[in-house]
């Protein structure tokens, strides 16, 4: 295992880590306010020092939160716009044969790019989230400001759409992009070190790993020692499991929660 | 040794005789003006709790009769000089309004004294309120009518089916379940400070109709009544024709947009956990599978 590849820049990875920062300090203090009867909104509001730092901690995380995008379309577009993020027709193919090969429809697993469908949407999905959310939460934020310009019906509409596309984007990355990138792959620091190996190249990225491996484009190419797994890892895979499970069934709870009083108020 | 019992139990007596006198000094202290203690204990002792005994206001006040007592005698007498008796519900804000009277004028312009006045007896006087005997200051938190509370206290009636019946008053009985909803409630049930509460909006006392020009909650005075300062002071001049309860309605083409947006996200969300859970489980058993073929 002695390759490893460049996944990420330097800049790509202080964006993720701001972005997902923002983003659970966004979960863990926005939802206890749409379930304020819980025990553990309760918990989880005195656990940022009261009602008034939610609030604060709220506010600035989704102001940080947009800012980070707009900076990461702007720096993305004028440094090097990348193509091979967008969707193409190869993605519903790679997407056909996925799912015929998990029925053992087929016994051929399609070869992924650099990007594969599931985390092209998972890109698109917190981009068209983070524009959600910034819009409506800036219209929540100052409401009386915001009626100068529209109805009190859009703000209210902001804040339907505030709470699902909260509890959507928490669905997809708290269950789905957690279960794919990290717990399927654990310890996947790549976000730490920009690097992946050349085992996780050829397994995950086949395509890219070619391509790569023809030019032989060094910069793409790091050499580094091995990493040995340790007791610590061990430890540390358990600690996930149970707060990811946690997480998990919380997520669920919340879905569950929101479908039912959605179902109750509008469709009976 | 027997000396030492002795003593000791001597001033065992004492202390205990001294403790007794202590007591019912005490009592007699506490109760001394309160002739109507041994028949209406239980009033007394509600009584003393409320802001009006702190206030050295006597059952007399309220009731008339003899508070003079004549050591532990009872006296018979005692509800025989000057004796008003009780109020009946619609007097009692004359009652009442005899010391508070900006409250009680306030009340008299109130619907619920109007509705109280033409005989529906389950509009709220005085004492359904704030309590009969163990009035309270309204910043005791033990209050009906302390802030966190008043939800409560108003839903009691306005969310009660039974109570509110709609063909009778017509008046809808949903309003504690929207204000649930609204941020307003929210915020205050998870600790947040000074947010709007049933009487902020409506008033306490001079509750009216939103029909009625004068009313708090009428379209007019909402810019004045949302914008009290502490809430939404200065660009409040624009909140016309929004329904704080119901909510507004925005409409795209004919079609409710609220609705829309939610049969959207509801499609949405079912579609994502299908997907994301449905794919972790094909993957994971996949790769079982794998694991046995190989
Ligand atoms: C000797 C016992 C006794 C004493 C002392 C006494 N009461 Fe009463 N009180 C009664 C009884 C018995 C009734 C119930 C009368 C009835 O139900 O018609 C009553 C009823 C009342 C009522 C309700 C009257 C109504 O119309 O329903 C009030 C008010 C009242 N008492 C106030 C007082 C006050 C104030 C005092 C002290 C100044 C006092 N009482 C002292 C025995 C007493
Ligand atoms: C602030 C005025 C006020 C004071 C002071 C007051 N009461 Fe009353 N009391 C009332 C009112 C009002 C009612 C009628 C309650 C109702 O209709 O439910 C009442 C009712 C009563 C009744 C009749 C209860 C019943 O169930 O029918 C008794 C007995 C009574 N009071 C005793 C007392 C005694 C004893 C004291 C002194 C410790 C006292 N009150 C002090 C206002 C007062
Ligand atoms: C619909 C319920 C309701 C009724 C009926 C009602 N009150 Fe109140 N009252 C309240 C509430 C709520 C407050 C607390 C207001 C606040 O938090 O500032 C209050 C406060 C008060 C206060 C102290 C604050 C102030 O502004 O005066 C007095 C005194 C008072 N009420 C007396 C009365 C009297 C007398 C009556 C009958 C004429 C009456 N109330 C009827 C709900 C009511
Ligand atoms: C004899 C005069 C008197 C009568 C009658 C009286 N009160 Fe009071 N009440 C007082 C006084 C004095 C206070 C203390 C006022 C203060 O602290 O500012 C008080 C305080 C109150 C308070 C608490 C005010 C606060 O600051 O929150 C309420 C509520 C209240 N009374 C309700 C009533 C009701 C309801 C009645 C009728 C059943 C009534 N009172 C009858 C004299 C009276
Ligand atoms: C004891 C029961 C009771 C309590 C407590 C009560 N109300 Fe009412 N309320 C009524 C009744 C009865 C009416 C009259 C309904 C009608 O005839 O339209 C009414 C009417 C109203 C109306 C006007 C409704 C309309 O259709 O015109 C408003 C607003 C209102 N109440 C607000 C409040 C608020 C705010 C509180 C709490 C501070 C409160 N009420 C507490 C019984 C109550
Ligand atoms: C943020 C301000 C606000 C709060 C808080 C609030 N209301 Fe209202 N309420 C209104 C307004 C404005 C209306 C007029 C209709 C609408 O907007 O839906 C209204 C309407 C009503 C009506 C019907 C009045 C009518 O004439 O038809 C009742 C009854 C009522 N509210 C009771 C309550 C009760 C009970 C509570 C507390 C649980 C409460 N309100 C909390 C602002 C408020």
């Amino acid at each position: 295992m002695g390759l490893q590849f460049k996944r990420f820049t330097l800049n790509q990875r202080i964006e993720h880590i701001l972005f997902f920062t923002t983003f659970i300090l966004l979960a863990y203090t926005g939802f206890p306010l749409k379930f304020p009867d819980e025990w553990w909104s309760r918990l989880m509001i005195a656990s940022v020092g009261g009602f008034d730092n939610r609030t604060l901690i709220h506010h600035y995380s989704g102001l940080l939160m947009i800012g980070v995008s707009v900076y990461h379309v702007v720096y993305h577009l004028i440094e090097k716009p990348r193509f091979d993020i967008l969707f193409n027709l190869k993605d519903l193919k790679d997407f056909q044969q996925q799912i015929r090969y998990f029925f053992r429809l087929s016994d051929e697993h399609p070869k992924f790019g650099r990007y594969t469908w599931k985390q092209k949407f998972e890109y698109f999905g917190a981009g068209f989230g983070a524009v959600i959310m910034g819009f409506t939460g800036l219209l929540m934020w100052k409401p009386f400001e915001a009626m100068q310009y529209f109805p009190i019906g859009v703000v209210q509409i902001a804040n339907l759409f505030h709470t699902w596309e909260a509890v959507l984007a928490s669905l997809a990355v708290f269950i789905g992009h957690f279960y794919d990138e990290h717990f399927g792959k654990f310890p996947n620091i790549s976000w730490v070190t920009g690097n992946i190996s050349e085992e996780e190249m050829r397994e995950e990225h086949p395509l890219e790993y070619e391509e790569v491996m023809q030019n032989k484009e060094t910069d793409e190419v790091v050499h580094e020692t091995d990493e040995k797994r340790s007791i610590l890892v061990l430890f540390g895979k358990m600690v996930f499991t149970i707060v990811f499970l946690a997480i998990c069934i919380w997520m669920l709870w919340i879905s569950y929660h929101v479908l039912v009083e959605a179902i109750t108020t509008y469709l009976l | 040794m027997k000396k030492i019992h002795q003593r000791a139990c001597k001033l065992a007596a004492l202390l205990v005789l001294a403790g007794m006198f202590l007591t019912v000094a005490d009592a007699q202290i506490r109760n001394e003006d309160i002739s109507c203690f041994h028949c209406h204990s239980s009033e007394v002792k509600e009584f003393e709790k409320s802001v009006h005994y702190d206030r050295n206001i006597s059952c007399a006040d309220c009731h008339g009769g003899e508070l003079k007592i004549s050591g532990a005698a009872v006296s018979i007498t005692a509800m025989f000089t000057n004796f008003t008796g009780v109020p009946t519900k619609t007097n009692m804000t004359e009652f009442c309004s005899r010391c508070h009277a900006d409250a009680g004028r306030l009340y008299r312009e109130s619907i619920h004294w109007r509705e109280l006045e033409k005989g529906v007896a389950i509009a709220p006087a005085c004492t359904d309120c704030h309590g009969v005997h163990n009035i309270l200051p309204r910043d005791n938190p033990d209050s009906p009518v302390y802030p966190d509370k008043v939800p409560l206290l108003c839903a009691d009636c306005h969310e009660n089916q039974t109570k509110m019946s709609a063909w009778y008053y017509g008046i809808q009985t949903d309003r504690f379940d929207t204000y649930k909803k609204s941020y307003h409630y929210k915020a205050l049930l998870v600790g947040g400070k000074g947010l709007a509460i049933c009487s902020d909006c409506h008033e306490y006392h001079d509750v009216k109709s939103e029909n009625d020009p004068a009313s708090a909650i009428y379209p007019a005075n909402l810019p004045q009544t949302c914008g009290k300062p502490g809430c939404h002071p200065g660009n409040s001049a624009l909140i016309t024709g929004g329904k704080v309860h119901e909510g507004q309605s925005v409409f795209l083409l004919f079609i409710d947009a609220k609705k829309l947006v939610t049969y959207f996200y509801i499609i949405m969300i079912i579609f994502e956990l299908a997907f994301t859970l449905g794919l972790i489980f094909l993957g994971v058993t996949s790769k079982y599978e794998l694991r046995r073929r190989h």
